[in-house]
């Protein structure tokens, strides 16, 4: 077995490395989605717990961008696939497994713009940056997809096992997310009817 | 609680990888020692070739279907030069079993006078 490493990594070199990078990119954009749902649940209001979660979501999100990048480009030098740069920079144009890659690549795109937006806050505008930032779940969910229809592993069982137990908590968490936001919503404009109420009662009692 | 530094997610995310490609390396170069398991895995993990094209045109023949025919050839091909004419069976002829005759002997009645 030992003398066949060489072949395997001059032949297939390029493909494991696209299947490491795929892993650890799902497990970070995972992670980073899931750190981002609890925050925004907001479990506890300790300053420093907070700090620690922020810094934490924004690393692993990072870190699952390089690790995309890496997938990406080991997808391009893969000498079996031979996508070509249309295959790995337009969805679905690439043949094999079309429609899975094709979500794969819309999810790429979407990680890096959704992720990098944070740094384009004081341009775009915080609460723009909110809005757009809440759609980074669709990123977790055609990641998911793109792994479970395109994915060479597939059908191990460690996979499979890593995207059941994370997935449900994710879901639980947005559906609560969803939830506290319309909740949220309800309070502030509940708090600007109270606040115009008053100004007009204000304002009567200075006229009459 | 202190605010976790950068590079413990950038160790753990390299840790991750490296451990999952030596896996990964280790078990193609398993699969790839044996010659069935060279035909499995070329079949497994490269599902199919002819689609791998962005918009060339069709390939003759699909790599699996050629690697799935080959692994069937040389099946094929095995039991016929293994193949020996069966001899006719030998059945040694099972010895008749015959009981004893018992032979009955009356009892003797000696009467004494």
């Amino acid at each position: 077995m030992i003398e066949a490493i060489p072949h395997t990594l001059s032949s297939q070199g390029w493909w494991i490395i696209s299947r490491s990078s795929a892993m650890v990119a799902f497990v970070l954009v995972t992670a980073s989605v899931f750190l981002g749902l609890t925050m925004a649940g907001k479990p506890l209001r300790e300053p420093q717990f907070t700090k620690t979660m922020r810094a934490l979501h924004e690393q692993t999100a990072l870190a699952a961008l390089v690790a995309i990048g890496i997938h990406v480009v080991a997808v391009l030098a893969d000498p079996w696939l031979k996508p070509g740069v249309a295959g790995v920079a337009i969805p679905f144009v690439l043949s094999l497994n079309r429609f899975w890659n094709g979500i794969g690549v819309i999810a790429a795109y979407l990680a890096f713009l959704l992720g990098l937006s944070f740094y384009l806050r004081r341009y775009i505008g915080a609460k723009r940056w909110r809005i757009a930032h809440r759609a980074t779940i669709v990123v977790y969910v055609l990641g998911l997809f793109h792994a479970l229809g395109a994915g060479s592993d597939t059908g191990s069982l460690i996979f499979l096992v890593f995207a059941a137990v994370t997935a449900v908590p994710i879901a639980i968490l947005f559906v609560y997310r969803l939830g506290a936001g319309r909740r949220a919503g309800e309070r502030r404009r509940r708090a600007v009817r109270q606040r115009s109420r008053a100004a007009a009662h204000e304002a009567l009692l200075e006229n009459s | 609680m202190t605010t976790p530094r950068p590079r413990a997610v950038v160790i753990g995310s390299l840790s991750l990888f490296v451990v999952l490609f030596v896996i990964l390396t280790f078990e193609l170069s398993a699969n790839a020692s044996t010659k069935t398991g060279k035909t499995q895995a070329a079949a497994k993990a490269r599902p199919a070739p002819a689609e791998t094209k962005t918009e060339a045109p069709e390939p003759e023949e699909p790599a699996t279907e050629y690697a799935e025919s080959e692994e069937q050839a040389s099946e094929y091909a095995e039991p016929e030069s293994e193949y020996v004419e069966p001899e006719p069976e030998y059945v040694e002829p099972e010895p008749e079993y015959v009981e004893p005759e018992v032979e009955e002997v009356p009892p003797v009645v000696t009467s004494s006078s």
